[in-house]
């Protein structure tokens, strides 16, 4: 009972500070997945384009973005593009991060669009244009609203990787949820294990509905297309 | 060739190489052995998840879940700091590290695995059982090999995602390629040549097992790659 009551007085100090990091991690976040998303749907429109030039160029983009570990990507965009000396690449650890992020988001956002789009059969395009309809209507009209159906499920599962890469974030000082986790531990050493369990619960508070949205809709979608 | 020192200084880097050459070692052996023991762990923790029993398949969905929505930092965390208090300095820090990414890598195979068992028509197990095989042999000679077989992308992409999770190692100071990166960086501050370097080689870790996967899918493919 008294350790009970002991680890209750210890979530209560530190609640508003994790929840601070809670709030941070869920901004970084957000903006990082519409950024990437967006960024990502350009470019993975622009790959199921008839040019050979654009669609290489871009599985180079997706390719180093998939070989190398996040963590990588966050070292260079956050010391190396500074010492590039360009004024407008000096980011500060948000920007760093939210850059880095959108950046890592959008390589996984791009396979999936337009796999999406190769998927909607061919016939549709070609019924489309031959009602008259320009390239671009046949795809803003026609084939965009079919295969962004699609991408739900797979863009949901996503998005929880991206969530759980913002942890990574806390190496270049950002105060998100992982960093805050750490900083109360050096105020409290005694509860290492127990802080990191209540972050931990955090992050699964956050990421679940997220996973079970992902399956619902991957059942659902599943489902009409039968 | 000045300038190209100025941004890109090869001498230092060259001084460098049996760090990173070490570097890449660890990497890939890490991720060998974590691989290996992921998916033996993984066909197991998969058939958990398929079982009857309900005790069973509710204790393994709940730490598929669990692993599933939390971080691989934390995870790395709680590992580090909680298996000493448990049962002692009985692990190297490699080998913590180890336990760590494996059982953050489990339930994933162990997902990816139960998509393919589940995919094999349930003629296959009838037909097994018909001919006298008992529910090991079915499961051993009949439906893994075929279920392997459907997954095997999933499966290397899944190992390309372990490969990176190692770079999250250097930071409770297990030294791998990333570690390699951070020692050339500590020691010379030259945040360019190191952090690309470091880059360069996963990425040609990561060339090398496209090409290993393109190879798999082709031989293990065929009518099975049609699945996919």
């Amino acid at each position: 009972m008294e350790w009970l009551i002991e680890k209750w007085q210890i979530v209560v100090m530190l609640s508003p500070f994790l929840l601070d990091g809670l709030k941070s991690t869920f901004e970084v976040s957000i903006v990082a997945i519409i950024c990437g998303s967006l960024l990502g749907g350009i470019l993975g429109i622009l790959k199921t384009l008839d040019s050979k030039v654009l669609r290489t160029s871009i599985d180079c983009y997706l390719h180093v973005f998939r070989g190398t570990p996040y963590l990588v990507q966050l070292y260079l965009i956050y010391f190396v593009l500074p010492s590039l000396g360009i004024a407008w690449l000096q980011f500060d650890s948000y920007m760093a991060a939210i850059v880095s992020l959108s950046l890592y988001t959008s390589s996984y956002v791009v396979a999936i669009v337009s796999s999406a789009i190769f998927s909607v059969p061919k016939g549709q395009e070609e019924a489309a244009r031959s009602c008259g309809m320009s390239k671009a209507q046949a795809l803003f009209h026609v084939v965009l609203p079919q295969a962004l159906k699609l991408t739900i499920p797979p863009m949901a599962s996503v998005y929880v990787i991206v969530i759980k890469s913002t942890a990574v974030l806390s190496v270049i000082g950002l105060s998100e949820l992982t960093r805050q986790g750490e900083t109360s531990i050096l105020r409290m050493p005694g509860d290492t294990m127990f802080i990191y369990c209540l972050v931990a619960a955090l992050y699964f508070v956050y990421c679940y509905p997220v996973l079970r949205f992902a399956r619902w809709a991957e059942l659902r979608i599943g489902t009409n297309n039968h | 060739m000045t300038w190209l020192y100025d941004f890109f200084n090869f001498r230092i880097v060259g001084n460098y190489a049996n760090v990173f050459l070490d570097g890449i070692i660890a990497t890939v052996s890490i991720t060998s052995v974590c691989l290996v023991l992921s998916l033996f762990f993984g066909v197991f923790l998969a058939l958990m998840r398929n079982s009857s029993n309900g005790l069973v398949w509710r204790s393994a969905a709940v730490y598929i879940q669990f692993i599933r929505s939390t971080p691989l930092l934390i995870q790395i965390y709680l590992i580090y700091y909680g298996l000493p208090s448990l049962i002692g300095n009985f692990f190297d820090e490699t080998q913590t590290a180890i336990i760590a990414l494996t059982i953050h890598t489990t339930p994933y195979m162990a997902e990816i695995i139960r998509t393919g068992i589940m995919s094999v028509s349930h003629s296959q197990t009838e037909g097994a059982m018909a001919v006298g095989m008992s529910k090991f042999q079915t499961m051993r000679y009949v439906i893994l090999p075929q279920a392997i077989a459907k997954v095997i992308s999933p499966l290397l992409g899944q190992t390309v995602v372990l490969l990176k999770d190692t770079s999250l190692l250097s930071i409770i100071a297990v030294f791998e390629l990333m570690g390699a990166g951070l020692q050339m960086f500590s020691e010379t501050v030259i945040a360019t040549e190191s952090y690309v370097t470091t880059a360069a080689c996963y990425l040609m870790i990561y060339l090398v097992m496209l090409v290993i996967s393109g190879v798999v899918e082709r031989k293990l493919g065929g009518a099975n790659a049609a699945i996919n």
